[in-house]
């Protein structure tokens, strides 16, 4: 069991406490152990990143934490409160996001954020939120009709109808396209910038990298990294990752052996970090190599044909770093 | 917090949507209304046809030789049964009315007796054919025995203590029971657990209201949702059929919420031992259409073999119907509901007792 890092003493000398302290969370079902004695905190006004692949136990830990589950083990403050024993507490003061859109059938935009108005003691007015996500020609619409990007947008509207401290957003760019998932990012730096704690999951790296501060890296119920995605990516994903199709007479073993190599993984494609990329280029590029000469239509007509192929050289990024701690990638 | 502003938009939300899923409201008010289009028109033409059941007391050549005369005026029938057979006919609307032949009949026919008369009861309402049996039966006894004869008469008619209940009449009570049965049973059932499966539920427990305060909500407002289509069915029947209310409408309430109730309370047993909702659907289905037929909702439940109407009367189909059609058709009393509310309320409290013990959020 990874902890995450100790509380940065400046913080615990003001006296303040963390929006999110969660120590030995355990939740099993059945045989399964969904989460796997998690322990992490989450400070004020932080973008706070979950990462992991589906199953890995995110959205689980994320419900136990809004009060939508009773873990097995372990203890969960939110906000300062005991979320176990007061989870109504709790619910009042934070914002939450589930995964599945889950809007009640047959309601319009305005009706939905009206509902959900009045489930809260304190809450936003409602055209002013509708004006704030851009859903005002929407307003009068079936929930149903919406886009992707609509549906996302009204439902981290939904989130924030009761001006929440803390925001939780289970994978909010799940399945939207590229246009959409920007817009969604933009409406997530605008949450920020209002100094609300943000907790995300998601298994898009370049989200994590992009909005998070700090990400932890999840893996069958266990956090096995939590650091900023820059501090991240230093430690576990180092200088230069080159991603190539593996061709035959080409080996993990021997890629290993090549000078400036630190680290070989082989998921489909081959992913091989160095800090000298240019001497392990050259090597792998040696029309003299072994594997050039044993390649199928060599000197053949095509350029490269025989060798290596789809050729890429990249800095390391959250999807090394989480191939590298679980030797799996993200995506399957 | 104080959950009423809570609860009062969760029913409303859940009024409202109910009332714009069309697709349901067809396989509720919908099929009701069809049924009683369907029925209407098979049995509701009364033609000039009428029908007598006649008692005869007398039993002389004379009294046989009336009836007979009676018999030969075209579209009257006429049954000679016994006393209790003619007034439960009446009853049941099966004939028009019943004449009553005095004994004495023949002595008086041959002027040998003490004048008599012949009675005619007819059940409440005076539609159109109990006049013209009244007419016939005037014109035949007069021409019978001869202008101005004297010894024999026909009794003013008589109304008997029943009331005359039309096919719609009957139909309206029964298409508020089919009402209550698939609404409670589909749309709030079925339709809480398609909630659950879509996160709906789920996404309202994130928020902080109660647990029960979320599920009390769906539960009334699918009830109010069967209560609107009730009222709307009643309108229809009663202002495009003709259907009539002989009883009190508030006694309607008992029936109508305790039925509900347990159908609801079913609903949720059909979920908890189906995987999905489609399962939970086709189980319904096969559970509600014959439990229809079986409870007397197309024609009494006397009319069927005793075997299968004790099958029945289990249920809670057939008592929600002698309740509604009691009360609709015979002006009960809450007294001669009440073994059927009892029955309604244990079914709803076991039910619905199982269904929370088995409740599950996701």
């Amino acid at each position: 069991m990874i902890h995450a890092e100790p509380m940065p003493a400046a913080v615990r000398l003001r006296g303040e406490m963390a929006d999110i302290d969660v120590t030995g969370l355990v939740k099993r079902y059945g045989d399964v152990v969904a989460v796997d004695g998690l322990s992490f905190s989450v400070q004020k006004g932080e973008v706070f990143g979950m990462l992991g692949p589906n199953g890995a136990g995110k959205t689980t830990t994320l419900e136990i934490i809004e009060g939508l589950r009773v873990p097995d083990a372990g203890t969960v403050q939110v906000l300062g409160t005991d979320v176990i024993a007061h989870p109504s507490t709790v619910k009042e003061r934070i914002g939450v996001q589930l995964q599945a859109t889950a809007l009640p059938e047959f309601t319009k935009v305005r009706e939905a954020v009206e509902l959900f108005a009045a489930l809260y003691r304190r809450s936003r007015p409602v055209n002013e939120v509708i004006e704030e996500f851009n859903l005002e020609e929407k307003a009068d619409t079936y929930t149903d009709k919406l886009s992707g990007g609509q549906m996302q947008r009204l439902s981290i509207a939904l989130a924030l109808i009761n001006d929440p401290d803390l925001v939780f957003l289970d994978e909010p760019t799940t399945g939207l396209d590229p246009q959409a998932r920007l817009n969604i990012w933009t409406v997530i730096e605008g949450i920020r910038k209002r100094g609300k704690t943000v907790v995300l999951t998601t298994h898009y790296m370049e989200e994590a990298e992009r909005l998070c501060d700090r990400v932890a890296v999840i893996e069958r119920g266990r956090i096995v990294a939590l650091d900023t995605p820059r501090r991240l990516i230093v430690e576990h994903a180092p200088g230069t990752t080159i991603e190539f199709a593996l061709v035959s007479g080409l080996d993990v073993e021997t890629l290993e052996k090549l000078p400036g190599v630190d680290r070989v993984v082989a998921d489909g494609r081959v992913s091989v970090t160095t800090r000298t990329p240019e001497a392990v280029l050259h090597a792998l590029l040696d029309p003299q190599a072994p594997w050039a000469a044993a390649a199928p239509g060599a000197g053949g007509d095509g350029e490269g044909e025989g060798t290596i192929r789809d050729l890429l050289v990249r800095h390391g990024t959250l999807e090394d770093v989480f191939l590298s701690l679980t030797g799996r990638s993200l995506r399957e | 917090m104080n959950s009423l502003p809570a609860f009062r938009a969760l029913t409303l939300n859940r009024v409202r949507a109910s009332v714009r899923d069309r697709t349901a409201l067809i396989f509720t008010l919908g099929l009701a209304v069809l049924f009683m289009i369907i029925f209407g028109l098979l049995f509701g033409g009364n033609g000039l046809s009428v029908s007598f059941d006649a008692v005869n007391n007398d039993s002389t050549a004379a009294s046989t030789g009336y009836l007979k005369a009676l018999r030969s005026v075209s579209g009257v029938s006429v049954d000679v049964k016994s006393h209790a057979a003619a007034f439960a006919d009446l009853k049941n609307d099966s004939v028009t009315a019943v004449l009553v032949i005095p004994s004495g009949f023949g002595a008086a026919y041959a002027g040998q007796g003490p004048p008599q008369q012949v009675a005619i009861y007819q059940a409440g309402g005076g539609s159109s054919s109990t006049a013209i049996a009244d007419a016939v039966v005037s014109n035949v006894t007069a021409g019978f025995a001869g202008r101005g004869h004297p010894s024999l008469t026909v009794s003013a008619p008589k109304v008997a203590e029943v009331n005359q209940v039309t096919e719609m009449d009957y139909m309206l009570p029964s298409m508020i029971a089919y009402i209550i049965l698939f609404s409670g049973v589909n749309y709030v059932a079925i339709g809480l657990v398609e909630m659950r499966v879509k996160q709906v539920l789920r996404r309202f427990r994130a928020t902080p209201v109660r647990s029960g305060t979320i599920l009390a909500a769906q539960v009334v407002g699918g009830g109010l949702t069967v209560l609107l289509q009730i009222v709307v069915l009643v309108a229809l029947g009663i202002w495009v059929f003709g259907a009539k209310n002989y009883g009190s409408w508030l006694l309607l309430i008992p029936p109508v919420v305790l039925g509900t109730a347990s159908f609801v309370g079913i609903g949720f047993l059909i979920t908890s031992v189906s995987r999905t909702s489609e399962a939970a659907r086709a189980l319904a289905a096969m559970i509600t259409f014959p439990l229809m037929f079986l409870s007397g909702l197309f024609f009494p439940i006397s009319s069927l073999p005793t075997v299968v109407q004790d099958i029945a009367r289990i249920l809670p189909l057939a008592w929600a119907s002698d309740a509604l059609h009691q009360v609709m058709n015979d002006g009960a009393g809450f007294s001669a509901i009440g073994t059927d509310c009892l029955v309604m309320a244990a079914w709803a409290v076991v039910t619905i007792s199982v269904a929370a013990w088995r409740f599950r959020w996701d």
